[in-house]
């Protein structure tokens, strides 16, 4: 663990110095709100951005990712064999992830990369990023990260965590995957760590305090899955749902997916796509039947999803990092703050 | 009105066609396909709502 | 604004009391600034969760239309403003609801808010929002401005010529006047005037940031289709992906499924999360069946919508 401050004046100069070893992430600012691009050589990030819309999921998981291709021409000797396809193994780094983001990345690993499969795809994508986050000094009104183990300067997940000091960003490196990433940018003026941990600490606790909302999530483990599923709570919550996928995609925890084959004259092309619970189509399954063919039963599933199965499979808390985007973003207003404490608030008469 | 949204959107109001035919007037079916290919092969390729697998 | 909030609750307890009706569908408050949440309510004594105000933005006859509702249900209330009726009427003479499933509360509109130009104006998040009729106070943690709801109106209210609702139960508060426009159509105009590739180059630069969630599709009154055909798969008909000519595709056509029934009401470009006018696809159809076919949408219980019926007057020289 060592500290180094970047001037922000060095700070463009560092990051193109960086550009013949690292594809550059970041977020920007267009006229729909802020995301996470890849960052072309004369565009630098927008270090003070507000949460983006979308989460830095699309970096490790595209929303559309072709993965394999065939030629379907018989005249050729590998007809109808799939092939991986060319894919950019460039190492790429992530600048200005806000700590939640990356602590999803982690939750997510859960699912892509563990002792039974390993997804091929998102596992190169994720040993060739490296994650510099930037702290949160001023957490929005949607953000709840510190209900969920998370929080505005949480390490998880993250290489180097920056903290915006108005004139510098005082760093703390946290990984060998971070020490390479301020060495490609020849940002090494070191700091003192002692005095720095506790300025980060300062900041964490300010930070922290500026988060207004509780949310619980301590009985939830205690309940039995019937129990909550059969709550009569869930024709309210479901009403005004109107079955889009926009939680979905905004989440950074979310990970479903779709496979289609696409042919066009001669080739054929496998993509996988983002996939989303709220559609109907999602267990519509071959026979015709639907187990969810009513809104009510997929808006369950998801909140069910989140903060109970995933919590009792993995014993990692509720798969959400309080980033709040599902709140900004929902249409209708769905609050799964209020969800969670409705969950883990139930108590069944009996 | 589909003709007219399509032009709205940038696609040549040239390449989209409509007719009335009923299956009892092929002579009428034939001319109008001749004419309709003639018509839109005059204006080359198109390049607008075409799927690009390369990218 | 008056927002008649007082009267439309006054309205649903009555409704509810006497049994005229099962449930009252409105707006209630949301739990972030600037938000309200479609909710309905079975009880006179809820009906202080109801909520009008200039952040209503939402279309609330999505929520009666024939698969939304049960087979059981009874007469349902539902608060409309004037492009809620009008798609209420819609939704009457396309069969998906009758006449006497619905209790339409009329609410007199003067517009709703563009949520994104009033966060445009702050350089961090909002954390506060109030109303008092015609002033807006909007705080961040860095400052709080006070702005003119009139220049911060959502584009479709600006150019709205039906506050008023057409058909209604009830009213809940007095006609607003009716604004009359030199030009409503000028932002069709303003695209139609640019050179084809110009125009094409415009309509994918407005759907880049799109994400396929089909919150657009899913907010809108007239979007009842079982299964739509995006979600077809034998044969499927557009791809799923992010592909361009995928995500043109789906927006062309379900504008113009919407061809001729659209009310501009606004739902689809404020449920889109990443704030894409689509309503440039289906304005350019209402402009056409206004001056094709004489035609607006929702506003009469006894006609059909002009792609319904055929007429020999027609426009029809198109068609070789």
């Amino acid at each position: 663990m060592n500290f180094i401050t970047i001037d922000k004046k060095d700070w463009t100069r560092g990051i193109d110095q960086s550009r013949n070893a690292y594809r550059v992430y970041g977020p920007v600012k267009d006229e729909n709100g802020c995301q996470i691009k890849p960052l072309a050589p004369d565009t630098h990030p927008e270090m003070d951005a507000a949460v983006t819309v979308m989460s830095a999921k699309s970096v490790l998981f595209p929303q559309t990712e072709k993965i394999l291709t065939a030629t379907l021409d018989e005249l050729k000797d590998d007809h109808h064999v799939m092939k991986p396809v060319e894919t950019d193994d460039m190492p790429r780094v992530v600048l200005g992830i806000r700590p939640y983001d990356a602590k999803a990345v982690q939750l997510v690993k859960l699912n892509f990369d563990n002792p039974d499969y390993q997804d091929p795809y998102w596992c190169a994508a994720y040993d060739a990023t490296t994650f510099v986050g930037l702290g949160v000094t001023h957490p929005g009104p949607c953000d709840f990260s510190t209900a969920v183990g998370s929080g505005p300067f949480s390490e998880d997940g993250l290489d180097v965590l920056m903290a915006d000091m108005d004139d510098k960003y005082l760093t703390k490196i946290l990984t060998e995957k971070g020490e390479k990433w301020a060495a490609a940018c020849g940002f090494d003026t070191v700091a003192d760590p002692k005095e720095s941990q506790v300025l980060f600490d300062v900041l964490r606790k300010e930070a922290e305090k500026q988060i207004q909302t509780n949310v619980a999530t301590d009985k939830l483990a205690g309940k039995t899955i019937l129990d909550l599923y059969d709550a009569p709570f869930w024709d309210e919550v479901a009403f005004s749902c109107i079955n889009c996928g926009t939680c979905t995609f905004v989440c950074p925890t979310c990970w479903c997916f779709d496979i289609q084959d696409e042919t066009r004259h001669n080739t054929a092309v496998r993509f996988r796509n983002w996939d989303t619970c709220m559609s109907p189509l999602f267990t519509h399954h071959a026979s015709g039947h639907n187990p969810r063919v009513t809104k009510v039963q997929r808006v369950r599933q998801r909140f069910m999803h989140k903060l109970k199965y995933f919590l009792d499979k993995y014993d990692q808390g509720i798969m959400c990092v309080g980033c709040g985007r599902c709140v900004a973003s929902c249409p209708v207003n769905i609050d799964i703050r209020e969800v969670c404490n409705r969950m883990n608030d139930y108590e069944t008469t009996k | 009105m589909m003709g007219n949204l399509l032009e709205q959107m940038g696609v040549d109001r040239d390449r989209i066609h409509f007719s009335w035919i009923s299956s009892a007037e092929a002579t009428k079916f034939v001319d109008v396909v001749k004419e309709i290919s003639d018509k839109v092969r005059a204006l080359g390729p198109n390049k607008k709502f075409v799927k690009d697998y390369n990218k | 604004m008056d927002t008649c909030i007082e009267k439309i609750r006054a309205i649903g307890a009555d409704l509810l009391a006497k049994g005229t009706v099962e449930k009252v569908i409105g707006f209630a408050n949301g739990s972030i600034p600037m938000a309200t949440r479609p909710v309905a309510l079975t009880s006179e004594k809820d009906m202080d969760k109801l909520v009008f105000n200039s952040v209503c933005g939402l279309n609330l006859a999505n929520y009666v239309s024939k698969n939304s509702l049960s087979k059981k249900e009874g007469k349902i209330a539902v608060v409309a403003k004037g492009c809620d009726a009008r798609n209420l009427v819609t939704h009457i003479v396309e069969n998906q609801i009758s006449r006497d499933q619905i209790y339409i509360i009329g609410v007199p509109c003067t517009g709703m808010v563009d949520k994104r130009k009033i966060a445009a104006l702050f350089e961090d998040e909002i954390t506060g929002f109030e109303e008092d009729n015609d002033s807006l106070t909007v705080s961040s943690a860095s400052k709080t401005e006070t702005v003119k709801k009139a220049d911060v109106l959502r584009h479709n209210c600006r150019v709205c010529t039906h506050r008023n609702p057409p058909v209604y139960d009830v009213m809940a508060g007095e006609p607003v006047e009716e604004q009359t426009l030199d030009q409503p159509y000028e932002d069709v105009d303003q695209i139609a005037a640019m050179d084809p590739d110009a125009r094409w180059t415009y309509f994918e630069k407005l759907t880049e940031n799109c994400i396929r969630c089909y919150a657009c599709r899913n907010a809108c009154p007239l979007c009842y289709c079982p299964t739509c055909f995006v979600d077809e798969s034998g044969p499927q008909w557009v791809g799923k992906g992010q592909n361009e000519t995928d995500v043109t595709t789906f927006h062309f056509l379900r504008a113009f499924h919407c061809a001729g029934r659209c009310t501009d009401c606004g739902a689809c470009v404020e449920a889109c999360p990443m704030g894409i006018n689509v309503r440039d696809f289906t304005r350019k159809l209402n402009k056409d069946a206004l001056e094709l076919f004489g035609w607006e949408a929702g506003l009469d219980l006894d006609k059909r919508p002009p792609l319904d019926v055929y007429s020999p007057n027609d426009p029809n020289d198109f068609i070789k």
